[in-house]
């Protein structure tokens, strides 16, 4: 007897594992059901079999073979779906996953840049602590691509299940993403309007390989097109079967998205949306990703009032953003971008504070992606058929405190577990002091940087006057950035590239009187 | 009773005059007159006491006796100086990034349209210094820069709506020390970019129009074979050989930056030779020692009045060059390639006076209808005529003056500078700051 109990204990434990590893049949009952596509439900039962949503509803059987979680006071979601992020892509991984591509007009020789061929769902690595922290959160599926290179690949739908990712894709290719990032000095394209011409060029050649392939195919007696994986990957999203995600955060970018987008008939998406709250009228059929990454407060009460208003006006006004769209009837999803699992739950919630409804804001981490994405039939509800993407909650989801108690992705159950997450962010957010050699003596120029998906945003101050920071991104580990330098009552950008190490940052900036070397730490 | 209706109608015709003035459509039937003042025609002599009207976008009538039409707003300006709006025929205002693509030594593909935008203040304080129309150009760190853009400063109104739509497509060439790669060095790990001197800047002009007649001599064997019902595949369209061909099609007007002498008469050669044309010459500091070849070649040339030295190849400009440039028949025109100078272009015309003995027309010529003629939007800009673009602005005192400053701009009509209106503009600015940051404090305290 003595021996006998802990015996049965473990068969029991071993038991129970086995069950949370497989998809397998379950009722979930007793809780408030937030399906999303339906009116919420109290005391309602989810039943889950074989991966798959069987039923929803109140007074449903519950079949004999399901395992009975009575969830009572709880609150049951579909799964949350993060629809803009790099996840899986940290910077070596980009650097490892380049295309030696032939192509310059996609990418520069030797460079290890994603291109249009690349595959996200092909590539993703996703570590186990980051998975944890977003389903820490409620957060079953992401859309990833990379966050680097001007075109960044083929994003992937990914469930994040156990097992391998391959075994998790529930769409791939899902969209094509971009951004208006420049390389570096010397190397085309090293300005924006560089970038814009690239863009129109890839899209011409990839018309044109189109119409080669064709003209080959009735006529081989002429020299033959060479392959391109690159643009024959382009070759969907010109038949507008593909979405195109450009990342734009500015006003005047997402027009210049716009722009190319109407020039060759693109099914635009945009992600970051930063200023989207200036021209909801200028988004009607334009999907955005809204990054609730939301513009940093400085924490210092003079920098906060002697920013010029037009900062004043993003920080504050920023986060109206979603509550705008929704009244303007444009669709959005609401997206880290970058930003850490622990911020997406609190952003959203600042969102709401700034007027959108708590309905609208679930239905911008659910179903709304779903549909932008094309996999409302698998995701973004809690409706017979789809996949069992299920979350319990203790409270409703945007309450504070609230917490995720269970998980289920593609039918098999997981619980919460507290994990460090990594943050790329960390090594560039925070405020730097720069000082810049320069024959005439040293600058000091101080900016407080945001890393958001690999683009970074921020503010500058110093001897060189203020203001925004613009084209910033971040591939570990190089930094770049301008800023609009004043002298007098001239302007003129300096370009900054670097290279950060713990806290630390040297290289050299490029200005209108020549190119000088700077250094700078993170101040505390 | 009687009171009160009159009181309505005036209520209501202030609502609908309101209601004009918010609604751009109905603004083309809006008129205005300014009235009683000195009109600097620029190219009809100066009206002591005179009227211009302003019908829609455009000026309907200009004189000593305009009458004023019934309904038009009225703008008295007795004591005041009409002038036409300033054009800048160099600058780099209103560019979002870098305003060179410097990664090739030909980057012709560029367009400068495509990186424009409304969120830069300069343009705003240009306004405020009378300038309504500028020539916005790629930087000078290549042989072939990119694609430049005739813009007005439209401040509020979206970037689309600056762009003078049908104004010429222009291009920006450069040649002497900047496109040198010489003078910079290349970031680690990227190699120096060729051209190293100025001969490499001259072979890069030359080889590139070389390769746009190989460019269109392909196109023009694919129509024909196409044209024969031959499955052919078509030739790759290359952005940057079609700028090229368009140029040599004359679509395409070329601005090149060029300081001496010798560097001008080396690109009227290569233009000879590979079948283009200059358009004019930018800053064109020694252009008085080529002032008559240029005006045979009838290139325009837009200069600095006062800046030299700050460069070896800037030690021989002169302030005489404006004059000598004038009277030896070159279209001459002062541009700032700066967002401070590009504020009052006024003082270095007035300048021409000082240096040299411009006429006053002369030098009013300098910054309106001379710049407007190298834009070729002369028919448009440039002078206060009938027909012409309503693109005014009232000055306190002649804007040749120092002293004198602008109180109000018109564009095509609209006022998108007025000093009063300014004034109004910063109480409200501070208000709505107060009140953000009211509203951010209540969050960060809640």
């Amino acid at each position: 007897m003595k021996l006998g109990r802990p015996i049965v204990l473990l068969l029991i434990l071993a038991a129970s594992t086995a069950k949370g590893d497989a998809p397998d049949v379950w009722a979930i009952t007793n809780g408030t059901v937030h399906s999303v596509s339906g009116p919420e439900i109290r005391g309602g039962i989810v039943v889950v079999r074989d991966g798959l949503i069987e039923a929803v509803g109140a007074k449903i059987p519950i079949p004999p073979d399901a395992t009975v979680i009575d969830v009572a006071g709880a609150h049951v979601y579909p799964g949350l779906i993060d629809a803009y992020t790099s996840l899986g892509f940290a910077g070596d991984e980009v650097d490892r996953a380049g295309v030696t591509s032939g192509a310059r007009a996609t990418s520069p020789a030797g460079s290890s840049e994603p291109t249009a061929a690349f595959l996200a769902a092909e590539r993703i690595a996703i570590k186990d602590d980051d998975a944890d922290a977003r389903r820490n959160i409620g957060v079953t599926t992401i859309v990833a691509a990379p966050a680097a290179g001007i075109f960044a690949g083929q994003s992937v739908v990914l469930n994040l299940g156990t097992g391998p990712a391959a075994a998790n894709v529930v769409r791939s290719p899902a969209a094509m993403n971009a951004g208006f990032r420049t390389r570096p000095t010397w190397t085309f394209p090293d300005s924006l309007m560089g970038v814009v011409a690239h863009f129109r060029q890839t899209f011409l050649d990839a018309q044109h390989h189109a119409a080669a392939r064709a003209a080959y195919e009735r006529n081989s007696a002429q020299p033959r097109p060479a392959i391109n994986a690159d643009l024959d990957a382009l070759q969907p999203v010109l038949r507008r079967e593909m979405p195109m995600v450009f990342e734009a955060q500015s006003a005047e970018m997402i027009r210049r998205a716009q722009a190319i987008a109407r020039e060759f008939n693109l099914r635009l998406i945009i992600a970051g949306g930063r200023q989207a709250w200036r021209m909801p009228q200028e988004l009607r059929d334009v999907p955005v990703l809204v990054s609730v990454n939301w513009p940093k407060t400085p924490s210092d009460r003079e920098d906060r009032e002697e920013q010029p208003i037009r900062v004043i006006r993003d920080r504050v006004l920023g986060p109206t953003t979603p509550s705008v769209l929704a009244k303007n009837g444009v669709p959005f999803a609401l997206v880290t971008a970058g930003a850490s699992a622990s911020d997406f739950i609190p952003g959203i919630r600042k969102a709401i504070e700034n007027g959108l409804s708590a309905d609208d804001a679930l239905r911008a981490i659910t179903l709304a992606p779903a549909r932008i994405f094309g996999v409302d039939r698998q995701l973004g509800s809690l409706e017979r058929g789809k996949i069992a993407n299920v979350i319990v909650t203790d409270k409703p989801i945007f309450d504070k405190g609230a917490k995720v108690t269970r998980i289920f992705v593609d039918g098999r159950q997981s619980r919460p577990r507290p994990v460090e997450e990594t943050k790329e962010s960390s090594a560039v957010d925070g405020t730097w002091n720069l000082t810049v050699l320069s024959p005439q003596g040293n600058v000091a120029v101080t900016v407080t940087l945001r890393l958001e998906s690999g683009h970074v945003s921020g503010t500058f101050s110093g001897d060189r006057g203020s203001g925004e920071i613009t084209g910033g991104f971040y591939s570990h580990p190089t930094l770049q950035f301008t800023i609009a330098a004043q002298m007098d009552a001239e302007t003129h950008d300096w370009v900054f590239r670097g290279t950060v190490s713990d806290d630390t940052i040297a290289g050299t900036v490029s200005t209108n009187l020549g190119s000088f070397q700077f250094t700078g730490g993170k101040s505390e | 009773m009687k009171n009160k209706n009159i009181l309505l109608r005036v209520a209501c015709a202030i609502a609908l005059a309101l209601a004009l003035a918010a609604n751009g459509v109905q603004a083309q039937e809006r008129v205005t007159a300014i009235t009683n003042a000195k009109v600097l025609t620029v190219t009809n002599g100066v009206i002591e006491r005179g009227t211009v009207v302003i019908r829609g976008s455009k000026i309907a009538a200009v004189g000593a006796d305009v009458a004023v039409p019934a309904g038009a707003n009225v703008i008295d300006g007795a004591g005041k100086f009409v002038f036409p709006g300033i054009i800048d025929s160099h600058s780099h205002s209103a560019i979002e990034g870098s305003v060179n693509e410097i990664s090739l030594p030909n980057t012709g593909m560029v367009r400068v349209a495509d990186a424009m935008t409304a969120d830069d203040i300069s343009p705003y304080r240009q306004l405020a210094g009378g300038t309504t129309t500028a020539l916005l150009l790629h930087g000078s760190a290549n042989a072939i820069g990119g694609q430049s853009q005739i813009a007005k400063w439209k401040v509020g109104r979206p970037i689309s709506e600056w762009i003078v739509a049908d104004a010429p497509r222009t291009i920006k060439f450069a040649l002497g020390e900047n496109p040198k790669s010489a003078n910079f060095r290349p970031p680690a790990g990227v190699e120096r970019q060729y051209p190293a001197t100025r001969m490499g800047v001259e072979e890069v002009i030359r080889k590139s129009f070389i390769d746009a007649h190989d460019y269109l001599a392909r196109w023009d064997e694919y129509e024909a074979r196409r044209k024969r019902g031959e499955q052919v595949i078509p030739p790759r369209r290359d952005l940057l050989m079609e700028t090229m061909a368009d140029i040599l099609r004359r679509r395409i007007d070329v601005h090149s930056h060029a300081y001496r002498a010798d560097e001008m008469l080396m690109l009227m050669d290569v233009a000879r030779e590979t079948g283009f044309k200059v358009t004019a010459f930018q800053h064109v500091l020694e252009g008085y020692k080529v002032a008559r070849e240029m005006a045979v070649e009838r290139i325009a040339g837009g200069t600095f009045i006062d800046w030299w030295g700050y460069k070896a190849e800037a030690y021989d400009a002169i302030p005489y060059n404006v004059a000598l440039m004038v009277r030896n028949g070159v279209l001459t025109s002062v541009n700032s390639d700066s967002d401070e100078l590009a504020r009052h272009l006024n003082h270095d015309a007035a300048k021409a006076m000082k240096y040299g003995g411009l006429t006053e027309e002369e030098a009013m010529r300098l910054c309106t209808i001379n710049p407007a003629k190298q834009l070729k939007l002369d028919h448009r800009i440039g002078s206060i005529e009938a027909g012409k673009d309503a693109d005014l602005v009232i000055w306190t005192g002649h804007p040749l003056s120092s002293y004198s400053r602008v109180e109000t701009t018109f564009i095509e009509g609209e006022i998108y500078f007025d000093r009063a209106r300014d004034l109004e503009m910063r109480k409200q600015l501070a208000k709505e700051k107060a009140e953000l940051l009211a509203k951010e404090q209540k969050r960060r305290t809640e």
